[in-house]
């Protein structure tokens, strides 16, 4: 088994030499049945040439990009969900509502979609449309901004989680303690004790959501921490943060941006919960709140679900589909 | 493995199977909803406080008195009742012949007088009943009180073995044989007899205690429980549903007309509560706002023309003023405070709110049947000729409802007072507009459109020169996080008569008392500072005192109480707002079953009419 | 490995009894209003909410309270009782009742979502880029995307107003239906429950099994079962389908065990009587025994299901070894 594998890495390494100078062109099988001299001749003397060093111009985040692109349908949606965001601010400008300060209005109660109310009126007869927007935009704000906090939490606590021996012991048992106190219990008492406004929440969400991605990047790191290049690494006197961040980390990047990708949408459906808990500052309206609201009325009144419902939609198979693209051309074995 | 793929093949396949079949047929039956979280939470009739368990255990137990459609007293166990000559002593004299049954209706024991003694003194003591539903026979029964302490002061096993001797022994009641019953009480009360429909003075038997434990009647599940009422519940699933079936053992049953049995569901929310009354599986539902739009803008919905109003509720809701407010920071809130001390002020907000929007998050078809402009419920007494006391508060005041507009609002009134606000507190250095702070559960959403439609009524109706309405928001506990700490301006709050008497509203609200609850916790009257203020709420206290004080003339006590709620909303000491009054569609006649403001003897499915289609609002208005 | 387990069991129990421990004392820390309704917080004084709490024994210091609690579990395997949910009611029994129901529901929804999930995650692979493919993916996609809510109500009203399922749950809607000449009970009221409660199992089985699957496809091992000559259904069958199948059995324990939970939003949705709700109920009304009691029933679930998990993994699994040098955990 282990002669098998040596003969790969020997062979493998050959060949991308043979790649970066011939462009790939050549096949080493072709080469063994030519005859000797065609094989070997003197090569004439550059000065220049000599110089050079066998160098490509791979670069690992060109190629990521590269192959993202090629995946059509996620760069679509990815391009709607800026155009999305960037609509967000334009809305409130070309309606012709201040969404800080909606007229309440019972003779316009439940209106469906017409040419005033573009998205109708909600139940006390205040324009939807400006209301859909300004939650959107808090929703996105929100929830990206809690996702990349808890990956990156997340990250560094679960690459320090897993390469550090001593500290296994003590991040497993905080893990199972936070992990299994239910988080309403948590969510209420900060919400008590230190308040509840979007910040707050936003905070408290990456207190909680780390735990995951800290428990998934710790178990990748038990596969690469003690492979023999980091053995090596170790013996040179790489330092701990190195290590972490040089050897092992670019091997989790492309997990990590699927989790990323997968977290924006699970955040927007939190926040229905906490809404729904009463954890959540009602005046600020985001869409969970929007869509918390509409459980009452939308069976009698479909577009005051429809509307909020579409853009979680649409923002969920984004990310699906863009961090499935992501990661896998994050993935180096695709890159060329 | 094989077996387990087998059966949930099997399974699968009878879920196909299984949609093919036919609905089940229906029963005579009524059928009645909650929503999921009202679940009832005890079968400990004793000791239940809430209107959740008590809807449904009301039909289990007979009480010495009962109640008729229009809330007057009938007998029940009870066939006759007075009061000797001191006018402390009350008397009961009981049927003979009623029996307890236990859930399948077998026949356990006889019902008599001691049961009644044996009720009462499971209320009073500390370690059985964890002090629930003690405060009316405390305020209202001989040594009622001195007993709660005893037991309080015992070990717990030793309260729990206790029995009636030491219970005759300390309180004033007394069973001379198996069909009287006496109670004493500490002073002249008239309206003593309102109590016995109450839960407090239920009977209990002895027997089922020694059968099953102080410990098991507290734990007690339907099939544990001895009925004496109309109905006992045989079919019982948390949070799901329960089935009342009646009592083949009732001894009034001759008298009264009973369903076979009643099914009451348990739903999550109105909408599924709509959908079940839509598939003929419900007797009556509740609507909700978008429902009741849905069908008012829709002509040819089949209940287009069916949208009645439910009865109101025993609850008066109204605003209490703050007199002490205090900042986050604990500081006294100075211009608040200054302000709303200011007749003037409070008299501008009194007149100057047309209140009809605020009303119609309550009931969004009519929502002016929802007004309210007194402190005490209508129709909770009348004096002998029939005149009803809410009515003499209206005439001393000099109003009256309108079907069509918010009769109190008076814009010119409110502009004067305004006026006259804005130049005394001026002087005074209060700085406008007033911030005033009005507080919601974060999580209520109907809470957050009705604070911004008062919001929008502040600003448009008294200017925002004068006042600067704010919403802020608690997020658990209203009374840890906003009560205590004093931060409210206003505070809007229902009270519902417990007995009819109106010292049950009135008393809440005087000053320099220990049970005058709303105006110590809401509006800490004995923190404010304001000269004129005191004195006003010491003229109220005074005139509540002086009605209390008569009790051998009733209609002479009601005018005196009158007298003094008129002087109460004159000063704009308080702000009547609402009653509530919902909006349903019903195949119930609301008019014949019982209906009485105080207790909870309305919920008894008795005599009940359920017509087998849905009534119009005219059919409906006819049956009046 | 017999040192293994009871060490790893041993473990197990001092950190049920801390999350315990902690669930306890953070209970304490939230307000004790939760103890009334709003009827009550209306009408009762201070003191009379301050005397009913005291007879409650909800005034002592925390500390005594955790004291009485673990002293009643250790001697008589007693929880205490129940204060809002089902007053005087003994912890243990309210569960015990609501715990079959949900388990019940959940254990059919499971088993329905894996024997159509998992096969049709392993047609998805097989014909990966076709248009069975697709279909999946975007079936996946659509319940991942559209809230629960909604997919629920439009299963709802299918179900109850075109097929006329009953749309709420009732126990005594039990139907006796033949079945090659056996007698089976199958209550009617809970289809529409169940097919909510395996839809999004469904997808996730099938969108995790196709992913495995197609992972295992590229293979070293795989390409040398072609080579051997061995048809495509056989190299999936017998080679893929069992590696591909190893880290979903992982969490299969998991999910049986968690059955027993049950699912806040499908039980509140069509009543049925089970343990979803429970926890956010008892929180809500400070029913503090019935909180711990949950709390302690999750925990251990919980950690059983990973426990178990790994069992099986290891039984499955020949190369992977628990009782290593603590890289497993």
């Amino acid at each position: 088994m282990k002669k098998v594998v040596n003969m790969n890495v020997d062979r493998s390494a050959v060949d991308t030499t043979e790649h970066k100078y011939h462009r790939g062109r050549v096949h080493v099988h072709s080469r063994a049945q030519m005859p000797e001299k065609q094989l070997f001749s003197f090569a004439e003397y550059h000065a220049a040439e000599a110089e050079r060093i066998g160098y490509s111009k791979y670069s690992y985040w060109n190629s990521v990009w590269k192959n993202f692109f090629k995946k059509k349908s996620a760069v679509c949606m990815m391009i709607l969900f800026v155009v999305l965001f960037a609509f967000t601010f334009i809305a409130p400008e070309i309606s012709q509502f201040d969404a800080n300060n909606l007229r309440i209005d019972n003779d316009l109660a439940f209106q469906s979609p017409n040419s005033t109310f573009w998205f109708g009126t909600d139940n006390l007869g205040r324009d939807y449309w400006s209301q859909v927007w300004s939650a959107t935009r808090t929703s996105i704000i929100l929830s990206v901004s809690v996702s990349l906090g808890q990956i990156i939490v997340g990250t560094i606590i679960g690459l320090v989680w897993g390469y550090v021996r001593k500290l296994d012991r003590f991040f497993t048992e905080l893990y199972n303690f936070m992990d299994n106190v239910p988080t309403i219990i948590y969510m209420t008492l900060i919400a008590l004790m230190i308040g509840q406004s979007v910040l707050i929440m936003g905070i408290a969400m990456v207190a909680f959501y780390w735990l995951g991605t800290a428990r998934n990047v710790r178990n990748l790191v038990f596969m690469y921490r003690d492979r023999e290049y980091n053995l090596a690494s170790r013996c040179l006197g790489t330092g701990l943060w190195r290590i972490l961040a040089r050897n092992i980390f670019p091997y989790l990047i492309s997990v990590i941006v699927l989790r990323l990708a997968l977290s924006i949408p699970g955040i927007i459906a939190y926040e229905t919960t906490l809404s729904y808990l009463g954890l959540l500052d009602v005046s600020t309206p985001s869409l969970g709140i929007l869509l918390r609201n509409s459980r009452s009325f939308f069976l009698n009144y479909p577009h005051l679900l429809i509307f909020p419902a579409s853009i979680v939609s649409l923002i969920t198979i984004t990310f699906y589909l863009a961090g499935n693209a992501f990661s896998d051309a994050c993935d180096p074995r695709n890159h060329v | 493995m094989k077996k387990v793929l087998s059966m949930i093949l099997a399974l699968s396949m009878m879920l196909s199977l299984a949609v093919i079949l036919p609905a089940q047929a229906e029963v005579t039956e009524l059928l009645d909803y909650i929503i999921t979280s009202s679940e009832m939470e005890t079968f400990c009739y004793q000791y239940s406080q809430k209107a959740n368990d008590l809807n449904v255990l009301t039909n289990c137990y007979d009480h010495l008195l009962t109640n008729d459609p229009n809330g007057g007293l009938q007998p029940a166990i009870a066939h006759t009742w007075y009061v000797d000559e001191t006018g402390l002593v009350w008397t009961f004299e009981l049927n003979e012949g009623i029996k307890w049954v236990d859930w399948q209706g077998n026949i356990k024991a006889d019902c008599v007088a001691e049961d009644f003694a044996t009720g009462l003194e499971w209320v009073l003591n500390f370690h059985k009943n964890d002090s629930a539903n003690t405060s009316m026979p405390i305020q209202m029964i001989e040594g009622a009180s001195e007993y709660y302490e005893y037991t309080k002061s015992l070990p717990e096993e030793e309260a729990k073995a206790l029995k009636l001797d030491k219970f005759y022994e300390m309180v004033g009641v007394t069973c001379p044989d198996n069909k009287t019953i006496t109670y004493k009480t500490l002073a002249v009360m008239n309206y003593f007899p309102t109590l016995a429909c109450y839960n407090c003075l239920a009977p209990l038997s002895a027997q089922l205690i020694e059968e099953i434990g102080v410990d098991g009647y507290f734990g007690a599940t339907h099939e544990d429980l001895w009925y004496n009422g109309p109905y006992t519940i045989t079919y019982y699933v948390h949070q799901n549903e329960k089935i009342l079936t009646k009592n083949p053992n009732y001894w009034n049953a001759a008298n009264v007309k009973l369903f076979d049995t009643v099914n009451i569901k348990a739903v999550e929310d109105a909408n599924r509560a709509y959908d079940l009354f839509m598939a003929g599986e419900l007797h009556y539902v509740e609507l909700t706002e978008s429902q009741i739009t849905m069908i008012q803008n829709d002509a040819s919905h089949e209940f287009h023309d069916c949208l009645v109003p439910m009865l109101p509720t025993k609850y008066s809701y109204n605003w209490h003023w703050n007199y002490a407010k205090l900042n986050a920071d604990g500081t006294p809130d100075t211009n608040w405070n200054t302000a709303v001390g200011n007749e003037a002020f409070r008299q501008a907000i009194y007149y100057g709110l047309d209140l009809t929007d605020y009303l119609a998050r309550i009931n969004v078809v009519n929502p002016l049947s929802c007004q309210n402009y007194t402190y005490t419920t209508a129709n909770l007494v009348a004096k002998s000729d029939g005149t009803e006391y809410s009515q003499m508060v209206l005439d001393l005041l000099g109003m009256e409802y309108d079907p069509n507009t918010f009769s109190r609002y008076n814009a010119e009134k409110a502009a004067a007072y305004k006026k006259q606000a804005m130049e005394e507190l001026a002087a005074e250095g209060v700085t406008f507009p007033v911030e005033l702070d009005w507080y919601i559960s974060a999580s209520n959403a109907a809470a957050k459109d009705t604070a911004d439609v008062l919001a929008q009524n502040f600003s448009d109706m008294l200017g925002d020169d004068f006042i600067k309405f704010n919403t802020k928001t608690y997020v658990t506990s209203y009374n840890q996080e906003v009560i205590v700490p004093q931060l409210h301006s206003v505070w809007s709050s229902g009270w519902g008569a417990d007995y009819a008497d109106p010292v049950n509203f009135l008393g809440q609200e005087i000053d320099f008392d220990d049970n005058a609850y709303y105006a110590v916790t809401y509006g800490n009257v004995d923190q404010a500072t304001d000269v004129d203020l005191k004195a006003q709420y010491k003229e109220f206290t005074d005139l509540v005192n002086a009605a209390h004080a008569i009790t051998d003339n009733t209609d002479a006590r009601y005018e005196a109480f009158a007298k003094a709620e008129a002087y109460f909303l004159e000063h704009a000491l308080c702000l009547p707002t609402y009653y509530n009054k919902g909006i349903q569609l019903t195949q119930v006649n609301d008019f014949v079953k019982i209906n009485s403001l105080y207790g909870n003897q309305s919920e008894r499915y008795v005599n009940w009419e359920v017509s087998d289609t849905v009534y119009t609002a005219d059919e409906y208005a006819g049956l009046k | 490995m017999a040192k293994y387990l009871i060490k790893r069991f041993f473990q197990s129990v001092v950190t049920i009894l801390l999350i315990v421990a902690v669930v306890f004392l953070l209970m304490r820390l939230m307000p004790k209003e939760y103890f009334f309704t709003e009827d009550e917080l209306m009408k009762l004084t201070p003191e009379m909410q301050h005397e009913r709490l005291l007879a409650a024994g909800l005034l002592d210091h925390p500390l005594v309270q955790l004291g009485r609690f673990f002293k009643g579990m250790f001697t008589k395997f007693d929880l205490g009782i129940s204060r809002r949910i089902q007053t005087g009611k003994p912890v243990l029994q309210v569960i015990g009742g609501k715990f079959g129901i949900s388990m019940r529901l959940g254990l059919i929804a499971l088993g329905l979502a894996l024997i159509t999930g998992v096969p049709l995650g392993i047609l998805q692979a097989r014909f990966k880029d076709g248009i069975l493919d697709g279909c999946g993916q975007a079936f996946t996609i659509f319940i991942n995307a559209v809230p629960a809510l909604v997919s629920y109500s439009l299963i709802l009203v299918f179900g109850s107003r075109v097929l006329g399922l009953p749309a709420m749950y009732s126990a005594r809607k039990v139907q006796k239906i033949m079945i090659f000449g056996q007698q089976f009970k199958f209550n009617t009221s809970t289809i529409l429950p169940i097919i909510c409660l395996s839809l999004g199992s469904i997808a996730s089985y099938m969108m995790w099994m196709r992913r495995y699957m197609v992972d295992e496809l590229n293979k070293d091992y795989i390409r040398l079962a072609k080579l051997k000559g061995l048809s495509t259904t056989r190299v999936m069958f017998t080679h893929v389908m069992k590696n591909a199948f190893l880290p979903l059995a992982q969490y299969l324990p998991y999910s049986v065990l968690l059955t027993v939970g049950g699912s806040i939003l499908v039980e509140r949705f069509f009543s049925v009587p089970g343990l979803g709700p429970l926890l956010t109920d008892a929180i809500s009304r400070y029913d503090t025994n019935v909180v711990q009691a949950i709390v302690m029933l999750y925990a251990s679930l919980g950690i059983a299901g990973l426990f178990l998990g790994d069992m099986l993994m290891m039984l499955l699994d020949p190369r992977i070894k628990l009782t290593g040098k603590g890289e497993t955990r």
